[in-house]
C-alpha cells in the first residue's frame, strides 16, 4: 500500500470524472502541441518548395499569386507571359538560370509543369540538394515526360508507358465563377492525337513538383498550336462552306482526320505561352545569395506588364497572415487549457464533499495533513499527467491525419513533428496547471476537521 | 497516587479539560485516569457526555483546553503536527461504531492502509495484515469492504486498529449498532485481539449489558457548563 495506490482508488472510484476530466486536458494539449506541430512543418513545406529560386516572374495579379500557381501548382495562371516579354527580361540581368515554365494541361487531374530541361539540370527543389530520379532519365525530346513522385504514385505510370495529355485544367463552377466565366466552362479535351512518352520518375522532395508531370515546353506550345491551327481550319472551312453548294465537299470532315499534326515548325510567337519564369541570379561561389537582387527585383517590379516575387518573403508574408490566424488558435488552446484546470479543480473540489471521511481516516490511521495535501495535490498532477500523456498520442496521430489529408488534398507534403523541448514544455505546462488547480482542493484536504468527519452518519 | 513510573503506563491523563469554543457551554473534564500496558477499560456514559471527544482528545486529534495525556510515556499534545500524526499511526489504535473503513479498498486494503503509518518493515505489512485477518475469520481479504457483512467489517476494523501493534487501542461505541447477541461476539473479539496483540483497550460504551465484560469500569459523569474536577477517579 503506498500513496499511488490511494490516488488511483480516488481516481479509478470516480471513473467517470477521472475520464472526462483528464479528456479536457488531453485536448488542450493535442490541439496546443497539434497547432505547434504544424505551424512549424506547415512552414517548412512551404518553404523546400521554391527550392534555389531568387525571383518568379509571372503575368498573375499579385506575388503571392504568382507563387502560388507557379511553385505550389495551387491553379494554372489566367495570364501568360508573351514570348518577346520573356526574350527581352531574360537579357535584362546577369541570370544563373531563367527557366520558363507553363501551366495549364493536365493529365488525371494531375497538372503537367512544361518546361526546359534547365528546370533539372540548374533549378534545384531543396536550396542544396538538385533533382534525383528514381527511374530513368530527364526528357530530352518532346513528348517525353518525367513524373513527379507522387504524380507516379497517384498514376501508376510506369516507364515506357504513352500517355494522351488534357489540354486544360478541369475547373470547379465556383473557380469559373470567380473568373466571370457563365454558362459551361470551355471543355477541356484530350490531345489523343499526341502521345507522351514516360522517360523518368523523379525521387520525392516533399515539394509541390512531386504531383506534377513534368513535359518540355515546346510540346505544350505544339499542343496549343495543334490547337490554333484546327480552329483556323474550322474558320476556313466555315467560310468556304457558306460560298459553295452543299454536296461540293462532301469528303471534307474525312480529309480533316487525316490533317497532318503541328509539329514545332509550326509555332508562331503567340503559341510560346509562359505562365511562369524561375529565375536566379549568378552567385558568388558559396554563396546563395547575391547583392543584386534588390536592383533586379525593383527593377522588374516597375514593367506593368509582369509580376515579380521574392518566394522568401511571399512565403514570410504569407506566414505573417497565416501567423496571426495560429496565434489566435494558440490563444483558443490555452482558452481551453485553462478550462480543463477549472474542470480539474471543480472535479476534485467537489469529490472533497464525499472524501471528508476518507482524510479523517487516514489522519486516524496516522496520516499527517501534509500528507493529505500532498496526495490530493499528487491526484491532480496525476489527472493533469494522464491528460497530457493522451494528448501527445491524440496529436500525433491527429498530425498524422492532418498531414495526409493536406497531402492528399493539396499535394503539400508535411512532416509534422515538434521538438523534443517544445513538446516538454506544453506536457509540463499541462502538468503545472493540474497541480495549481490541485492546490485550492488539497487546501481543502489539509483543513478538513478529522473530528468533525469522524462521527457516525446521519 | 500512581505507584508505577509514567512510561510505563498505557494511558496517563492528568487534569484534562476541554471545552468547546463555541456551543452550548460543553465542557469535559477528567482528574486522573491511567492504563496499564494490556489493560482493558470500560469507560460508561449516556449519549453526550463526550466519551468520543475524550477519546479524540485521547489520540491527539484534538487539544484539550488544559492538562495532559501521555500515551506510553510521551505526551501527545506536546508533538505538533506531523509528528502527532506519526505517534498516533504508530501507537494507537481506534475502533469506530461505524467502523470507518475506507470504502472501495478491500479489506486487505484497509489493514495495509494502517501499516503505512506505522513503523512495522515495509516488507512485513502484506504478510503481517494476511495473517491478522485470517486470526480473525476474515475469509474474502481481497473483496472490497462495502460487499462484506456488518460482522466482518467489524473484524476487518479491529483488524486495522491493532495492526500497527498499537499500545493503545481506542474503541468508541464499538458495538452500538449491533444487536445484543453480535454486540457481545464483537467486545469479546475486540478484547482477545487486543490482548493477543498486547494492545490496552479503553472502550466507550453507553450499554449497561456492557459492564460485566470488563474487570474495570470507569464512569465519565462529568456534564454541565461547571464540572467538578475528578468526575473520574482512577486509581490503578
Amino acid at each position: 500500500m503506498n500513496d499511488w495506490m490511494i490516488i488511483r482508488r480516488s481516481l479509478s472510484s470516480r471513473r467517470l470524472s477521472t475520464v472526462f476530466t483528464s479528456l479536457s486536458v488531453a485536448v488542450a494539449v493535442a490541439l496546443m502541441l497539434l497547432l505547434l506541430m504544424m505551424r512549424d512543418s506547415g512552414r517548412a513545406a512551404f518553404e523546400r518548395g521554391s527550392g534555389n529560386m531568387h525571383l518568379l516572374v509571372s503575368a498573375d495579379s499579385d506575388p503571392l499569386t504568382a507563387i502560388l500557381n507557379s511553385v505550389f501548382l495551387a491553379a494554372p495562371p489566367r495570364r501568360p507571359i508573351e514570348h518577346a516579354k520573356f526574350e527581352q527580361l531574360a537579357g535584362r540581368a546577369p541570370w544563373e538560370y531563367f527557366i520558363p515554365t507553363q501551366l495549364g494541361d493536365s493529365y488525371q487531374g494531375l497538372p503537367v509543369f512544361a518546361t526546359t530541361t534547365e528546370f533539372f539540370s540548374r533549378f534545384k527543389p531543396d536550396p542544396v540538394e538538385p533533382w534525383k530520379l528514381k527511374s530513368g532519365r530527364f526528357f530530352d525530346k518532346n513528348f517525353e515526360v518525367v513524373l513527379g513522385a507522387r504524380a507516379a504514385e497517384a498514376t501508376g505510370l510506369k516507364l515506357g508507358d504513352r500517355i494522351a495529355l488534357t489540354h486544360g485544367m478541369p475547373k470547379t463552377r465556383a473557380q469559373l465563377d470567380e473568373e466571370g466565366v457563365t454558362g459551361d466552362a470551355p471543355a477541356p479535351h484530350v490531345h489523343d492525337e499526341y502521345k507522351f512518352e514516360v522517360v523518368g520518375v523523379l525521387e520525392p522532395t516533399g515539394g509541390a513538383h512531386d504531383r506534377a508531370i513534368i513535359t518540355s515546353i515546346t510540346s505544350a506550345w505544339i499542343l496549343h498550336a495543334h490547337d490554333r491551327h484546327e480552329k483556323e481550319e474550322h474558320e476556313h472551312e466555315a467560310q468556304e462552306k457558306a460560298g459553295e453548294k452543299p454536296g461540293e465537299h462532301a469528303d471534307h470532315a474525312h480529309e480533316e482526320e487525316h490533317e497532318p499534326l503541328t509539329t514545332e515548325a509550326d509555332l508562331i510567337d503567340s503559341d510560346r505561352k509562359i505562365t511562369g519564369i524561375y529565375a536566379r541570379l549568378a552567385t558568388r561561389p558559396g554563396s546563395d545569395s547575391s547583392s543584386i537582387i534588390p536592383v533586379i527585383f525593383n527593377q522588374l517590379r516597375s514593367d506593368p506588364t509582369i509580376t515579380v516575387a521574392q518566394p522568401t518573403q511571399e512565403i514570410d508574408k504569407l506566414f505573417r497572415i497565416v501567423g496571426s490566424v495560429d496565434q489566435i488558435l494558440i490563444a483558443m488552446a490555452a482558452v481551453v487549457a485553462a478550462s480543463s484546470g477549472i474542470s480539474i479543480l471543480l472535479a476534485l473540489y467537489n469529490s472533497m464533499e464525499q472524501r471528508r471521511r476518507q482524510i479523517a481516516v487516514l489522519r486516524v490511521l496516522g496520516a499527517s495533513a501534509g500528507r493529505i495535501f500532498r496526495l490530493v495535490l499528487a491526484e491532480s498532477i496525476a489527472l493533469g499527467a494522464i491528460g497530457a500523456a493522451c494528448g501527445f498520442v491524440m496529436a500525433i496521430v491527429g498530425a498524422r491525419l492532418v498531414a495526409s489529408e493536406m497531402k492528399a488534398r493539396l499535394g503539400l507534403v508535411i512532416e509534422p513533428s515538434v521538438t523534443p523541448m517544445v513538446a516538454g514544455l506544453v506536457i509540463a505546462g499541462a502538468v503545472l496547471l493540474a497541480a495549481a488547480a490541485g492546490l485550492l482542493p488539497a487546501v481543502v484536504a489539509y483543513r478538513t476537521s478529522v473530528a468533525k468527519n469522524l462521527r457516525p452518519l446521519g | 497516587m500512581i505507584a508505577q513510573p509514567a512510561e510505563n503506563l498505557a494511558l496517563e491523563v492528568r487534569g484534562l479539560e476541554f471545552r468547546y469554543r463555541s456551543g452550548g457551554g460543553f465542557a469535559l473534564s477528567l482528574a486522573n485516569l491511567a492504563i496499564r500496558p494490556g489493560e482493558q477499560v470500560l469507560l460508561r456514559g449516556g449519549s453526550g457526555t463526550g466519551k468520543s471527544t475524550l477519546l479524540q482528545v485521547i489520540a491527539g486529534l484534538v487539544d484539550p483546553s488544559g492538562g495532559t495525556v501521555r500515551v506510553a510515556g510521551t505526551d501527545v499534545h506536546a508533538l505538533r503536527g506531523a509528528a502527532r500524526d506519526r505517534f498516533r499511526g504508530t501507537h494507537v489504535g481506534m475502533i469506530f461504531q461505524t467502523f470507518n473503513l475506507l470504502q472501495g479498498f478491500s479489506a486487505l486494503e484497509n489493514v495495509l492502509a494502517a501499516l503505512m503509518f506505522s513503523e512495522l518493515p515495509r516488507n512485513e505489512h502484506r504478510q503481517h495484515a494476511v495473517s491478522l485477518l485470517r486470526t480473525l475469520n476474515v475469509p474474502n481479504p481481497d473483496s472490497p469492504v462495502e460487499t462484506m457483512s456488518v460482522g466482518q467489517q467489524q473484524r476487518v476494523a479491529v483488524a486495522r486498529a491493532v495492526a500497527c501493534r498499537p499500545t493503545l487501542v481506542l474503541a468508541d461505541e464499538p458495538t452500538a449498532s449491533l444487536d445484543p447477541e453480535n454486540a457481545s461476539a464483537a467486545i469479546e473479539l475486540i478484547q482477545t485481539t487486543c490482548a493477543q496483540n498486547g494492545a490496552a483497550l479503553l472502550c466507550t460504551s453507553h450499554d449497561p449489558a456492557m459492564t460485566s465484560r470488563f474487570s474495570r469500569v470507569e464512569s465519565l459523569g462529568a456534564l454541565g457548563p461547571a464540572p467538578d474536577r475528578g468526575a473520574v477517579g482512577a486509581g490503578a
